[in-house]
Order: C-alpha cells, then structure tokens, then sequence
C-alpha cells in the first residue's frame, strides 16, 4: 500500500476526491465494524456525501443501524453529549495534544544539546566563553542533576 | 534510558477480545483512531458523519460533522430533501463554521510538521550521542561506570560548573543587556528550535554567529 503524505484539506480535484471518498469510506465502515466486534458493543456509522440523498451506513441493515440511533437517543441528553463531539472540538483537541508533544519533545531535544555541550566543554573542545546565559545557566542545572542525581 | 520500544502492529483476529484489560484498551485507542479517521473523511472529501459508539461500560461516544444531532435527526426523518441550513452554500453560519475548521486543519498540519522536525532531530542527537559514547568513556550511562571513574567524573563536572558559573557571573557584570531575567525562564513552546549555540549540528557550534542578544526572546 503506497503511503503518500495526504495534506489535510479538501480535495478539489473531483475525481481525485471521489476516488478518496471511496476507499476511505470502506476503510471507516471496516474500522467501525472491528470495534464493534473486538469490543463487543454497539455502533453505528451514518454518511451523507452530496451524491446520493441515501446515506452509507453501518451496519448495512437499517433496522440494525436505526437499533443504535434508539438506544442513543433514548439516553438521558447529558449522558449523549457527555462524550459528544464534532469537528471542530476534535481538532481542538488534537492540536493541543500535538502541542503538548511538541513542547516535551524540544525540552528533551535541549536536554541532550546541552549535555552534549556540557561534554565538549568538560574536555575543552567548545569554550565557555562562546555561550549566552541562557546556555550557562541550561549547562549548569544540568551538571547539578548530574552530579547530585547520579554521581 | 532508553525508551522501551512498543511490539509494534500485531495482526490480531477479529472476535471479541477475551482478556477485559486489553479489551477497554483496544476500545481506547481505536475509537479514538475511528474518530481521527473520520474527522479525515469529513476535511478531505466535505462529507457530513455522525459515529454513535457504546463503550463496555455503557458510556457512548459520539462523532459529528456538522454535528452528532443534525446527522442522526436527517437519517431518522430520512428527509430526501436535506435540511437546507446544512448544505446551502450562502448560509453564513455554515460558511464561517467550514472556515473556521479550515483554519483549525491548516494549524493541525503545521504542528504536525513541526513535531516531525523535532522528532528527527532528536533522532539525530540520539544517534550523535551512540557514536560519542563508543568514543568517551564518561559520556556512558551512569551504571556503566567504575568506582574510580565516577569519582573522575564527579570532579570533572565539579570543575566544570564552578567556571560555568565564574563565566556566567562575568557575563553578567559586563553587559546591562541583559536585564534582570537571567534566569533563562522560556516557554519551550514558543521559543525557536534553534537557540544560540545550540544549533542542529553541534559539532560545528564554535564557528556559528553567537551574539550577545540570541536566546531571548
């Protein structure tokens, strides 16, 4: 399966699109249906796209898939929009989340410049005399950690 | 230390899980993957979804494009002619909603990016690091070493923060540029990738452009 990198953003070739619609339609009703099985619960998938006034669902049967929308709705309104959300939120979401990541990931990536650095200086190959304070100040939290945590 | 690495993909068969555990773990992770999918469908081809799913608890998670009620509400009346509010193009509501997630996706994929570029370079220093430690013996992980090395390496770093500190003090002192935060506080977020010395390559940073005023920000 050849994995191109997909930016994410509507898609304005039409054939292009429909062609994506396709496959990834069958890849989410696939996904659905696996939960549905390895978890034991129930699910339902409902997709309208511009073509077809009739929707895709899942599962095939509409009174299989009317079953969920039932139970869903017979739920007090709390409990559904307890764990309800749409685009928009979720990409909320995943934006924080992805920052979170990033922001971990450069305090670990520092980490290691500045022990490597820290390293350098302890055999003289960089001066100290070529860092800013940020940089001293970086190094010399790290050596206390070093010294006080390990050695 | 060293990250312990996942088992990867395992292939698994589909039928219910047994063991309870990995069941609420598996319904964790791929309804939240089902949902990220989704979303995708939604952005990528301008289709509208509604995902009803109930956890083995009995909770149940909802996934909407517009949203989760308008989508079951059309199915439910299964109205041939759609409500005009979500498709008409000249509602402004709906125009300004299709912007603004727009804009959420275009933010999406510039972090994304960004946290690519950041985990390759924290592959390189890793691997920066391999090749060092093969080369240094006081760069190896701590337990590796001997009594009579640790105590070598105790002074050595010993040594190295008392000038740490004597450079930074004499920094201080000889420029008032720098004000009253020295404490070097920064938001990681925020700040650039590469700051002052600390450029991608650090073999090379003595030759780099660092002036007084890199690292603030």
């Amino acid at each position: 399966m050849t994995r191109k990198k997909v930016k994410l953003a509507f898609i304005t070739n039409d054939s292009s699109r429909k062609a994506t619609f396709k496959k990834r339609k069958k890849g989410l009703m696939k996904k659905v249906s696996e939960l549905s099985t390895l978890c034991g619960v129930d699910a339902c998938a409902v997709i309208y796209n511009h073509y077809d006034s009739q929707p895709d669902i899942w599962p095939e049967d509409h009174n299989a898939a009317l079953r969920v929308v039932a139970q869903f709705k017979r739920m007090p309104e709390m409990e559904q929009s307890k764990k309800m959300i749409n685009q928009a939120s979720f990409i909320h979401h995943r934006i924080s989340k992805a920052a979170e990541q990033l922001k971990k990931l450069r305090h670990d990536n520092r980490e290691k410049e500045v022990t490597d650095v820290m390293y350098q200086c302890s055999i003289g190959k960089l001066g100290l005399h070529g860092l800013v304070v940020a940089d001293l100040n970086d190094m010399g939290w790290l050596i206390d950690q070093k010294v006080e945590g390990d050695l | 230390m060293a990250k312990k690495p996942s088992m990867g993909r395992q292939k698994i068969k589909i039928q219910k899980i047994e063991v309870k555990n990995h069941l609420q773990v598996t319904f964790s992770k791929r309804r939240s993957g089902l949902f990220k999918k989704a979303s995708e469908l939604c952005t990528l081809c301008g289709v509208e979804i509604a995902i009803i799913v109930f956890s083995p608890a009995g909770k149940v998670f909802s996934f909407g494009h517009p949203n989760v009620e308008s989508i079951i509400d059309r199915y439910l009346t299964r109205n041939p002619n759609p409500n005009n509010s979500i498709t008409d193009p000249f509602n402004l509501a709906e125009a300004q909603r299709s912007a603004s997630v727009r804009d959420l996706n275009l933010q999406l994929g510039q972090i994304v990016n960004e946290l690519e570029m950041e985990r390759k370079r924290g592959e390189n220093l890793d691997n920066m690091r391999k090749t060092n430690e093969n080369h240094y013996w006081w760069e190896s992980p701590v337990c590796k070493l001997g009594l009579e090395e640790l105590e070598q390496l105790k002074e050595a770093m010993e040594e190295l923060k008392k000038n740490v500190t004597l450079q930074g003090s004499k920094m201080m002192n000889s420029t008032s540029i720098f004000g009253s935060n020295v404490a070097g506080v920064f938001d990681q977020y925020e700040s650039k990738p590469n700051q002052a010395i600390l450029g991608s390559n650090s073999g090379a940073s003595i030759n780099n452009n660092f002036g007084y005023c890199h690292g603030f920000f």
